[in-house]
């Protein structure tokens, strides 16, 4: 019965709080002016657009190419080298675009991040590499 | 929506559409998702205090003052905050393809079922849009990279609060399911498939990886491997550039010989040339210049003591301090050094760095350097220091 009670009080807490941060989010949002409402808007739904629509569903089909093509003892191995390489490619994208680089800076933007993103992509596709060898030297745990 | 159930279109939808139980992956669900759920919303809370304190940090005056000690405390808390934003991107794909199915599931047919469906997903919806806009924006903004309209700081400080809050109601409308889920053991492999420790593993893996690689060049010997940071560390004396001396618009002015520093305070007015600040006791000290983009470097400054410059127009060293500079516009030309910092032994007029005279692009003739301060704050190419009654 207590451990319900909390529950319950935790539950209503943590609403009220939130309701409460994103009220105040929300009024400042919109004290910025209707000029800078009108650029925000745009960006917060390009967001889950491009993730709903295109994101998702292209991690769907590498999830069913890989289901149909791969070995058992190579999916996991699959599965962690996207997960690595796709998220770290995807928050570096800024730079690695170098779209901020300025003549007038030669301090900014300033590594060959191709050679970079190469250099990081062949270690963990080694590392990809190995553990499924292993997994299959084993006699493949997940057979499949 | 149930008031529309059965219309030719909404079954022409339906059949389009996937199912929820279409997804076959048994890691996709709470199991996952509260795991990787308890790290992202880590990731939150850390972002959200660095940020709130970067926010008021960057304010021209505060209830509060901020501390002067320790000196690398603004630098510690952005690296923070960068670092916390990078680990949340591989957390939030992988938390939002463990519930990705959900995106699919059909409303319920009951009206008041159908009220709560809709308020939880608006909430959702609330959820997903302010926190890809404050990764997206953020990482942006961290390689000065601004292809928007609206103000940066302002917006991604709003939108971090209605992240948060939408977060804090999610937790509260699944708490039952992730407290039932945190306590599951890891299932039996399922035959053919990626059990949960290896995609966990590698979740964990990737968020290291990406904050090692980008995030952490603020962090001397960690830098060398960061191959996709923004800076490399390098640049004059040892310092990045923030903001060029050409984009300033300030080239001829700060080289212009007939340049002097105006001290001024009610009814007197000092002024200096490049000559005569060197004349006066010089005093170094290394200071980090850390930028709100989350970048950061350490750096041996040397120059006049701003309370000395004070003394020569008859102020006491507490006394608040207007800095002007020779920059003809932009938001940061002018900066408020506060009665403390102004002060504060360790808060410099800077002439050199490194050893070396002040680049023109670290601001020469002469800049502030203050302990604790957000980069924007340490005012370059200063024309003017002016007491404030």
């Amino acid at each position: 019965m207590t451990g319900h009670v909390a529950m319950v009080t935790t539950r209503v807490v943590l609403g009220a709080a939130g309701l409460a941060a994103a009220a105040y989010g929300t009024g400042t949002l919109l004290d910025l002016g209707a000029g800078n409402l009108l650029a925000t808007l745009p960006w917060l739904l390009g967001g889950v657009v491009a993730h709903d629509a295109v994101l998702a569903p292209l991690i769907v089909l590498a999830g069913l190419l890989a289901a149909a093509r791969l070995p058992g003892w190579a999916k996991g191995a699959a599965a962690a080298a996207l997960v690595v390489l796709g998220t770290v490619t995807l928050a570096a994208f800024p730079a690695l675009g170098r779209f901020g680089a300025r003549p007038d800076n030669p301090t900014l933007l300033d590594r060959p991040y191709a050679a970079g993103w190469v250099a990081l992509a062949a270690l963990v596709l080694m590392a990809a590499g190995t553990a499924a060898l292993a997994t299959r030297r084993r006699g493949g745990e997940h057979r499949g | 929506m149930a008031l529309l159930s059965g219309t030719r279109l909404t079954d022409r939808i339906d059949r389009l559409l996937p199912h929820e139980e279409a997804f076959r992956s048994a890691l996709r669900g709470p199991d996952v998702a509260s795991r990787v759920g308890l790290w992202l919303g880590l990731c939150f809370l850390v972002a959200l205090l660095t940020g709130v304190y970067s926010h008021f940090a960057q304010q021209a005056s505060t209830a509060i003052p901020l501390p002067g000690r320790p000196v690398s405390l603004y630098r510690v808390t952005q690296t923070l905050h960068i670092a916390a934003g990078t680990a949340a991107v591989p957390l939030l794909l992988v938390k939002m393809w463990a519930v990705n199915p959900k995106l699919f599931a059909r409303p319920p047919r009951q009206r008041r079922a159908v009220v709560l469906h809709v308020l939880e997903r608006l909430s959702i919806a609330a959820l997903v849009a302010s926190t890809i806009f404050q990764l997206a924006t953020g990482l942006a903004n961290a390689a000065q990279w601004y292809p928007w309209a609206f103000g940066f700081r302002e917006t991604h400080y709003a939108v971090g609060w209605v992240a948060v809050g939408a977060l804090l109601v999610h937790v509260a409308v699944k708490l039952p399911i992730i407290r039932d889920a945190l306590a599951q053991r890891q299932p039996p492999a399922q035959p053919g498939g990626v059990t949960r420790r290896s995609l966990l593993l590698a979740t964990w893996l990737a968020a290291g990886v990406a904050v090692l690689a980008t995030a952490a060049a603020g962090v001397p010997g960690v830098r060398r491997i960061s191959v996709l940071a923004v800076r490399s560390g390098d640049g004059p004396g040892g310092v990045p550039i923030n903001r060029s001396a050409v984009a300033a618009g300030v080239s001829a002015l700060a080289t212009d010989p007939g340049f002097a520093l105006s001290v001024v305070a009610p009814g007197r007015v000092v002024r200096l040339n490049r000559a005569d600040l060197e004349a006066l006791p010089q005093t170094s000290a290394e200071l980090p210049i850390a930028c709100v983009e989350g970048w950061s470097a350490s750096g041996i400054w040397s120059g006049v003591r701003v309370r000395d410059l004070l003394a020569l127009v008859g102020a006491p060293a507490r006394t608040a301090v207007v800095v002007r500079s020779l920059q003809p516009r932009g938001a940061w030309r002018e900066s408020r050094l506060p009665a403390e910092v102004a002060a504060d032994p360790l808060t410099l007029l800077a002439l050199d760095l490194g050893g070396e005279p002040l680049s023109l692009d670290h601001g020469y003739p002469c800049r502030i350097i203050a302990p604790n301060r957000p980069g924007v704050l340490q005012t370059k190419w200063v024309s003017r220091l002016e007491v404030q009654a």
